[in-house]
């Protein structure tokens, strides 16, 4: 284990406090993906330190420390979404990312379709897509995070992935390239 | 020999649509990384740390003082009701053993709906 690690369990403050440090602008980037609002991503992720400080005696070092702040990252969020929903207090995805898409625009950067759909996912399947497919983590690793079976982040994923690619239209535009491709390839015989 | 044309097999192409969804997504989210975020200072970072294991010693306490209050307050009147009147106490079994059972049966239901 790391001696940062170490020393912050010991209860070392300052060790605490540089771990933090280094991995802030990690978790907060982590949080504005799976949250598309940087509000909350911030907010999220004072809540999720706060945890740790009380949790870390639980780390065991298998996994990176980056992916244990994850993990309750994750379900803070989703906890948070949860009891959001439960008192009725959800806005809807579309009115939480507009902020996102408002940062976006003011950076002159393109805030594409695909983005637009993941926004648009509820957030059981939003979050195992940006872990398995931007992370890498295998299904394994995101059905220990979000405790649930690995066959079960597997279909949300697979999911996902097709309601993303209606979204985009990429089965209809492939699909006339291959026809398109046939005729010339016919056309050459 | 002749140069035969590749057609893409219906599970490869679906291969393709995948990759190319996936493409979108990670071009869009790898923006995001781009965007700044403020750290604050190491003192901000460290006075959060002892705020948090104060609250957490506060709240240890507290919990710790209101099971002993509850255990106390539920000893004393089973030890009442057992030397003053043991019929109470052995009809008081019966609700208590059926609160037990329909709690943890309600939690039980609760977690496997959630998950």
């Amino acid at each position: 284990m790391d001696e940062t690690i170490k020393s912050a369990k010991e209860g070392d403050h300052l060790a605490f406090a540089i771990l933090f440090k280094e991995n802030y602008p990690f978790l907060v980037k982590y949080l504005m993906k799976i949250t598309m609002n940087p509000d909350m991503a911030e907010e999220l992720a004072q809540e999720t330190m706060a945890k740790c400080v009380q949790k870390l005696h639980l780390y065991n070092g298998q996994s990176k420390f980056s992916t244990w702040l994850i993990s309750i990252a994750t379900n803070t969020y989703i906890d948070q979404c949860r009891k959001k929903k439960r008192e009725k207090n959800w806005l809807g995805q579309e009115e939480t990312f507009r902020k996102m898409k408002w940062h976006f625009e003011s950076r002159n950067e393109e805030w594409n379709d695909a983005m637009e759909a993941l926004g648009k996912m509820p957030e059981e399947i939003r979050v195992p897509i940006i872990l398995k497919h931007y992370y890498g983590y295998s299904y394994e690793e995101i059905g220990e995070m979000l405790k649930i079976s690995p066959g079960t982040v597997k279909s949300r994923v697979h999911n996902g992935i097709i309601s993303v690619r209606k979204e985009l239209k990429i089965d209809e535009e492939m699909e006339g390239y291959t026809s398109r491709k046939r005729t010339n390839g016919f056309e050459g015989l | 020999m002749k140069k035969w044309k590749v057609i893409p097999l219906e599970s490869e192409q679906m291969d393709l649509k995948d990759y190319r969804a996936i493409d979108e997504i990670n071009r869009g989210l790898e923006q995001i990384d781009q965007f700044p975020v403020y750290t604050p200072d190491i003192q901000w970072f460290e006075q959060m740390i002892t705020v948090q294991k104060q609250l957490s010693m506060k709240k240890l306490v507290k919990d710790f003082t209101v099971f002993i209050l509850i255990a106390l307050f539920i000893l004393s009147g089973i030890i009442v009701s057992l030397y003053h009147n043991p019929f109470i106490f052995i009809v008081l079994q019966i609700p208590v053993i059926v609160f037990i059972a329909s709690y943890t049966g309600m939690r039980f239901v609760k977690k496997v709906n959630e998950a």
